[in-house]
């Protein structure tokens, strides 16, 4: 008799496993809604067991930082005079560029950092990209929403509880994110591939990239604002062409959420008198 | 290293013990850890409990917890749910079955087991996320998953030993 219920109960949960796969892959919004709130009871559980990990990563990087820190002097030195020189260009440009954008009527994209957040977990499958954060619903962050960190993109939120969000990395399989390349403006897409080196899809026949060249979002799809840094080509290949990406995803420790959206400047329109009859004959 | 399994009944919070030890290792597997690759091959640490605990106390860790412990652990790393539950379960079954035969025989011959069963879920990982991804993954992920999982068995056997122990200590 307990065999036999062993043999129920072994077969109930496989059952239930199965149907659980299968169905899962849906995502609907109760799967979401109950991810959401497992994550965000296990966060603070994970920000506290991952904090002697961060106590270390600290130590190393405060050594690092030491036993560089003549050489780094001397670079940043010579790039800070660099800087300076640029600043004076990047000013002027900018003037000309709020002019031939005012004058074109182009729409602002308006940027705003809805906020900052700890990653405190991270997936633990070579199939599955993603890290958890310590931040959701109740501080503004929405499914969707563009994760970024100091040294470029690094995903976009697919999850959101209410203390906790899941951000897809850009490396994810699932991750497709509009871009262009800096010098020639010529729009492809960032798709994941689960490796640590995403590859560029869609680029033009025709069209040349070589190693090195910069890679930059387009800011089509609305998630991420143009012109952030992705990072750069890689290498070229028949299979491909794999772009290094500048944030180090294998490496993060805090991140931006951030909102993006197009506001245009209302156009001053003379009222027309086809339009006056027509909203009379309505009345 | 390994003994013989221990007949009599379960009480006092004895019985969490087992499903606390693979909870402390699905967390142990979710924590950041900043070192390029290492995400790859982190080693099925959960897995390496299951089996552990399947072969000593599978009336302490049943299909039940198992089952949601794997779901758990699809929940935190983000997986597809069920995947994680319906290999855990399935290891716990084939250990149950065949537990008897392992504790009869020493350390080295259940490691030797463990190799197959643990290249297997690698497998069967791998399968599973190709076919959920509808794409072939790099293979070689997985299995470097395994591996690691082989090599750090002796250390989830002596760790969890230590759990036994307290059991055991308990009893008395």
């Amino acid at each position: 008799m307990k065999e036999l219920k062993h043999r129920f109960s072994s077969g109930f949960f496989i059952v239930l496993a199965l149907a659980l796969l299968i169905s899962g892959s849906s995502n609907t919004s109760l799967v979401n809604a109950v991810r959401g709130q497992i994550t965000d009871f296990f966060v603070p559980i994970l920000s506290v067991a991952s904090r002697p990990l961060q106590a270390v990563d600290d130590l190393i990087g405060w050594t690092q930082q030491v036993a560089i820190v003549f050489s780094e002097n001397q670079r940043l030195l010579a790039e800070n005079a660099q800087l300076k020189q640029a600043r004076i260009t990047s000013s002027q440009l900018a003037i000309d560029n709020q002019r031939l954008k005012r004058l074109l009527n182009v729409g602002e994209g308006q940027v705003n950092i809805i906020a900052a957040a700890r990653v405190v977990s991270d997936s633990d499958s070579p199939f599955f990209k993603s890290v958890l954060i310590n931040r959701g619903t109740d501080d503004g962050v929405l499914k969707g929403r563009a994760v970024i960190n100091e040294d470029g993109i690094v995903g976009r939120i697919i999850n959101a509880g209410s203390s906790s969000s899941r951000v897809l990395l850009a490396t994810d399989i699932n991750s497709h994110i509009p871009i262009k390349l800096a010098s020639s403006g010529i729009n492809m897409i960032l798709e994941g591939d689960n490796s640590p080196y995403p590859k560029l899809g869609f680029l033009p026949i025709g069209e040349e990239i070589s190693v090195g060249d910069l890679i930059l979002t387009s800011g089509y799809g609305m998630v991420f604002p143009p012109d952030l840094p992705v990072g750069q080509v890689l290498e070229i290949t028949e299979e491909g062409i794999k772009i290094k990406l500048s944030a180090k995803l294998y490496n993060l420790n805090y991140v931006s959420i951030m909102g993006y959206e197009i506001i245009r400047s209302p156009v001053s329109r003379p009222v027309s008198r086809m339009g006056d009859r027509s909203s009379k004959g309505r009345e | 290293m390994m003994k013989g399994p221990e007949s009599k009944s379960e009480r006092g919070f004895r019985w969490a013990l087992p499903s606390l030890s693979i909870l402390g290792l699905i967390i142990l597997m979710q924590l950041p850890y900043r070192i390029s690759f290492l995400d790859n091959l982190l080693p099925f640490l959960p897995m390496a409990a299951v089996y552990y605990w399947g072969i000593f106390k599978p009336n302490l860790v049943p299909v039940s917890a198992v089952f949601f412990l794997g779901l758990l652990q699809d929940v935190l790393s983000g997986g597809p749910l069920g995947m994680m539950a319906l290999l855990l379960i399935l290891v716990r079954l084939f250990v149950v079955q065949q537990g008897r035969r392992f504790l009869e025989r020493e350390f080295l011959f259940s490691w030797m087991v463990f190799f197959v069963v643990s290249l297997i879920f690698g497998l069967a990982t791998w399968a599973i996320a190709s076919i959920y991804l509808r794409e072939p993954q790099y293979i070689w992920d997985a299995l470097g998953q395994s591996m690691l999982t082989i090599a750090v068995f002796p250390v989830i056997v002596w760790g969890l030993g230590l759990f036994r122990l307290m059991l055991v200590a308990e009893k008395r």
